[in-house]
This record gives C-alpha cells, structure tokens and sequence, in this order.
C-alpha cells in the first residue's frame, strides 16, 4: 500500500508550520507573520503503524491564486492529489477562513477542519460550537493550540479514522 | 455541499457552472464544478490545465465564460466571493458566539506602534537598544573583545602558531596555517571569533522581534514611504529579513503580488539592505563613532530611497496596492527563539566556514604564485581613488564573494589603526553597497532570470563604486572630520 499524503494548507500565519513541526518531529521555520513558508516542506508521520507524508504549505488566501507562493500552495492540491487536506485556520478569525473551506469542499478536496489558536479565540471572547460547524460542513472538525500540543492527539485520531474511511 | 450561486436567472453562474461542467471530459482531482469556476475568473493555471486536455471543448467553454462575462457589472471573482461570504456568514452564525469585549492592552499597544506618531519613536527605541546597544556594542563589541581579543589573540592563536611551527617544518606550509592570512589565524578566528557572535546576537534579537509580529505592523507604518517607491508594505517584511540574510528574504519576495514589485524588491536587496553579518561588523566599525554611524546610516538610507523611486519610475507595471493581515501581538515563546536562532546561525556557519578557509588557502596560492600582489595591485588603483589605504584592496577582493568576509576585513584593518573616520564611512558605504555575496547573485538569477539578475549585478557593480567616490569626494571636500 502507497503512503498516504497530507496536505496542509490555510491562510498565512495560522500555524501551519507549527502543525507541520509536531506532526513530523522535524523543525521548520515558524515566525509571527505572514508569509514565513515559501517553499514546500515535506515530513514523515505515522499514526498506529501506519505511515503518513506530510506536506507543508505557503499560505494561500483563496483558491484563486494571486501571489507566486499561493500558486505553490494550490500546484500540491493539484498535482500531489493528496488522501487529506488539513485546513488550518486561526479560530479567532474563522468568518474570514471559512471561503477557503467553503472552496475547499466545493473541490471537492478531503478536507478536515483545525480550528487553530482556540486559546487566543477564547481570549477574545469567540465562543465555538465545532460540533455544529461540523454538521454544516459535514467535514471533521478538530479544536487545537498546536504550539503546546493541545489537540494533536485527537487530530491524529481523526486523520487515522478519516483515512480509512477512503 | 455546494454554495447556490445566483445571479440573474437565465445567464446565473449556475447555469453557466452546468454548461461547462457539461462541456468538461477529462477528469480532473478536483471536482469539475471548481474547474468550471476557476475558468469564469479567468485563473491562467486551470485555464492552462483544460487547454491541454479537452481539446476542442475549449473553443465552446471560453464562450460560455465570455457570455457570462458580460451579464455582470462586477468580475465574477467579486460576485462569487460576495455569495461565499454570505454562506459563510450563514455558518458562522449558527456555530460561533462572539462576547464582545473592550480594547485590551494588548490592542492599544498594537495601534500605537502603526500611528507614525507613536510608532516612529517605538520604531527608534527598538533600532536603538536592539541593534546599536544589544547587537552592536555588546555583541559585536564587549563579547567579540572578548572572544577575539582576549581568547583568540591572547591564548589560542599564540599556541597554535607555536605547535604547527614545531610540527611542520617548511616556512612556506606554516604561513598556510598560522601567516598573516592563514587558515587557522584569519579565516577561523574571523569565521568563529568575529562573524559568528555578531551573527548570532543579530539573530537573537531579530528572532524576537519575528516572533512578537512586530514586522507587520512596521509595514503598516511604512507603507505610504514604500509606495513612494513603487512597493507596497507588504515588502517590508522581505526588506527587514533581508537585514538577516538577503539571500533569503530575496526568495521571500515571493509573497509580493506583481512581478514589478518583485524586481525592486530584489534590486534593493541586493543594493542597499546590510545583511545580518555585515550590519554587525559595520556597527562595531562604527560603534565608536556616533556621527559616522549616522552619516553611514543617513548615506544607505536615501540611496534606499533614491534607487527606489528611480527604478519604480523606469519599470513599466501596475502600482502596489496593500493589503496585509496584522497577527496579533505576542509575548515571544523562548524555545522558539531559541530553536530558531540556533537553526539560523547553524545554518549560516555552516555555510560561511568553508568558505572563509578557503580563501585563505586562495590567497596563500595566490601569495606563492605571486598572483594574489597582481590583483591586489590591479584594485589598488579604484580603492585608492575612492580614498582608501591600499591595504583596504584584499578586503574589498574578498568582499566580492562574500560581503561578510570583506566586512571582516575593514574590521582588521581599523583594529590596527589603518582608517580615519572618512575611510571608515566611505569603505562601509562601498560595502554594503558592493554585489551581493555569491550565493545571493545566484538566488536574483534563480528568482528573476539571468537578464535581470546579471543586470542587477552590474549595474550595483559600478553604482557602489560611484557612491562610495562621491560619498569620499564630499566628505573631503569640505573637510568633515569624523
């Protein structure tokens, strides 16, 4: 059996690279603004014996591409024809990620949902149901911090579940 | 699920989704319905994509997207995007509360470092204590003193000149070691003594200031600077990471959104932005000397500005429009700073070490077969009429391949007393100015082709030389004693 391919993939600065890094174990450059990943990452995971390739992102805000890196971004959707796609957004700011999900899925894509930096959305006072953006969406839905490894587990179980759903 | 996309009924971009999906025989990863959209906004990529593998269809479908086309006032980017958001919209209210909240701390400090009123002086603050005090008087000062001056000079290249003269017998061998350009002398003791602590404290700072998203809202605060000069504030950040490594930050131009931008982007890069090494040499040079510093710093800045605005005046292109998200603030996470810095000044000694030896084996056969007196001579003429000391040759040289090496140099030469303080502002304007070190020349080629990188590389070539003549001719000319 082939090695299954995971695409992560969301708007800039949403921690990406942070997910990438604690998937893989391998460390690749992560900075508070947008636009830190330029180039196309690869890593290696695997979940109860079974091996996962990660794919790391530039950050795109649409599927329309109009920078050079979203254009890298959308070539691994594309071409890579990955089994998953993580969309990661930053869940203080989900009503404006939501159109790339929305985009996603219209793509028909496999998608699954992170709503990413839950601390800060909490902070701030946005309060999310994930069970009901799950039945909208009818994609799975994981609440993360990935920069202290909040959440990760449950993801894995999710990729794990969704995998062999394919 | 699928968003309802309306629109005026007979010509809706639903009909217009079904007629090219119908029109659409190949098989595609994704769905054909995202193909059929991507094709009415006029996406080159995909419209590449169904060229190549349906054919005649093709001829039909460009119909359809140019009938849609004109049933709508607005592109159909804009219209899609507005049905999206309302779908979103939709969503999010069912499945998101928002307590609202007032203005935090965090929000009120946000806004004061993008108020040019506020945010020039934080701005100030942060070069200020940052990079002079941090970076440049105690990293480049107290600790390379320290490291070079005391471990270096005093205990550890003492010893080893003693033992390679007791276990190697020829004169000529010996010199490739421990001479005065030798392996172990000069081209570790600068690798590791002086580059690599400077380099380290800048990127400590720089990780930092990364890491708090500080960076974007710098942009804000220059953007209407920026625009003056063809480029949008989302340069900025390629610009400020060119402070680190220029090399990098020129594939970071990547994010700029129009092949116009990227040019200048790439062009003042490789012109007027100091790299993290030669920023930390050039502070220490002029560390001690407030009023050359700010001549230097004053010199670079509007050939900055000047560069800019000419080079946005000649390429033809569409003029920048900015729009950048602003991350929040955050208190840096140490192990990120630390896995970070680490990663970077490996990464970059890695790079450097070799190279550093290598030219002092370079300059040892060049010695040996007299080559070396050749093209030193060959320099003397330009360096001297730019009004450097002869010595000034080698590093200008070697600054050709690498502009940290070259800094490195003038850092010698001034430790031994060989600089004024003219020379030392002209000799730091020539090298930041200089061509970019080699890996950077073949970065601009990669990212911008070979016409445009070599032609950079020329035209920097010639340009730094008649700023730094100029920039001599001014300072003597009027006597400025530095």
């Amino acid at each position: 059996m082939s090695v299954k391919k995971i695409a992560i993939v969301g708007n800039p600065n949403v921690g990406k690279s942070v997910l990438f890094n604690i998937l893989t174990k391998q460390y690749v450059n992560v900075s508070n603004y947008p636009g830190t990943t330029v180039e196309v990452s690869r890593g290696k995971m695997s979940i109860n014996g079974i091996e996962y390739e990660v794919i790391d992102t530039p950050g795109m805000y649409s599927f329309l591409s109009i920078t050079e890196e979203e254009k890298v971004a959308r070539r691994i959707l594309f071409n890579e024809k990955p089994d998953i796609v993580i969309h990661v957004v930053d869940a203080k700011n989900l009503e404006r990620m939501l159109s790339l999900t929305l985009q996603l899925i219209e793509a028909e894509l496999p998608v699954m949902l992170v709503l990413n930096i839950m601390d800060e959305a909490q902070k701030n006072g946005v309060i999310i149901d994930a069970r009901i953006l799950e039945k909208e969406l009818k994609v799975p839905v994981v609440e993360a911090v990935s920069i202290i490894g909040k959440g990760i587990k449950e993801l894995k179980d999710r990729i794990e579940a969704y995998g062999n759903r394919l | 699920m699928a968003i309802d996309y309306k629109g005026p009924v007979e010509y809706s971009i639903e009909i217009a989704i079904e007629r090219i999906c119908a029109l659409l025989n190949a098989s595609y990863f994704i769905s054909k319905r995202s193909v059929a959209l991507l094709i009415l906004q006029d996406d080159k990529e995909t419209e590449e994509m169904v060229v190549a593998n349906e054919g005649e269809a093709v001829d039909k479908i460009r119909e359809v997207v140019k009938e849609t086309k004109s049933h709508f006032a607005n592109a159909i980017t804009y219209e899609l995007a507005l049905e999206r958001q309302a779908e979103v919209k939709s969503i999010v209210d069912k499945a998101v509360k928002i307590k609202k909240e007032s203005i935090g701390t965090r929000e009120r400090l946000s806004r004061l470092t993008m108020n040019p009123l506020t945010g020039i002086p934080i701005l100030l603050f942060v070069l200020y204590w940052g990079l002079y005090k941090f970076v440049g008087q105690f990293g480049a000062g107290t600790v390379v003193n320290f490291i070079e001056g005391t471990l270096f000079e005093k205990y550890f290249n003492p010893f080893i000149a003693n033992l390679i003269i007791k276990i190697v017998p020829w004169e000529v061998l010996q010199g490739l070691f421990v001479g005065e350009y030798g392996i172990i002398t000069l081209g570790l003791r600068y690798a590791v003594a002086l580059i690599l602590p400077i380099v380290t404290f800048f990127f400590i700072v720089f990780s930092v200031i990364e890491d708090t998203g500080y960076l974007p809202r710098l942009a804000m605060l220059i953007d209407r600077t920026f625009k003056k000069i063809g480029l949008s504030g989302r340069a900025v950040i390629p610009m400020v990471l060119g402070f680190g490594c220029a090399t990098m930050a020129t594939m970071v131009t990547r994010t700029l959104p129009t092949k116009r931008e990227r040019i200048i982007a790439t062009m003042l890069l490789s012109l007027a932005v100091p790299c993290s090494a030669q920023m930390g040499v050039i502070l220490a040079l002029l560390g001690g000397n407030p009023k050359a510093m700010l001549i230097w710093a004053g010199i670079v800045g509007l050939i900055f500005l000047f560069v800019g605005y000419l080079t946005s005046k000649i390429l033809p292109g569409e003029r920048p429009s900015f729009y950048m998200e602003v991350p929040p603030l955050r208190m840096p996470s140490v192990s990120n700073v630390i896995t970070k810095t680490f990663a970077r000044v490996k990464w970059y000694f890695i790079e450097i070490l070799p190279l550093f030896l290598l030219a002092s084996i370079f300059i040892w056969l060049g010695m040996l077969l007299h080559i070396f007196d050749f093209i030193v001579g060959l320099l003397k003429t330009p360096v001297e009429l730019i009004g450097l000391p002869p010595e000034a040759s080698t590093a200008f040289l070697f600054g050709f391949f690498r502009r940290d090496y070259g800094a490195a140099g003038l850092y010698d030469l001034n430790k031994h007393g060989l600089l004024n303080g003219t020379q030392l502002v002209v000799s730091c304007v020539a090298l930041t100015l200089f061509l970019p070190c080699i890996a950077q020349f073949l970065m601009n080629i990669k990212e911008r082709g070979w016409k445009t990188g070599l032609g950079i590389s020329v035209f920097i070539l010639f340009f730094s030389f008649t700023a730094a003549y100029i920039v001599n001719f001014i300072l003597t000319k009027f006597g400025v004693i530095l």
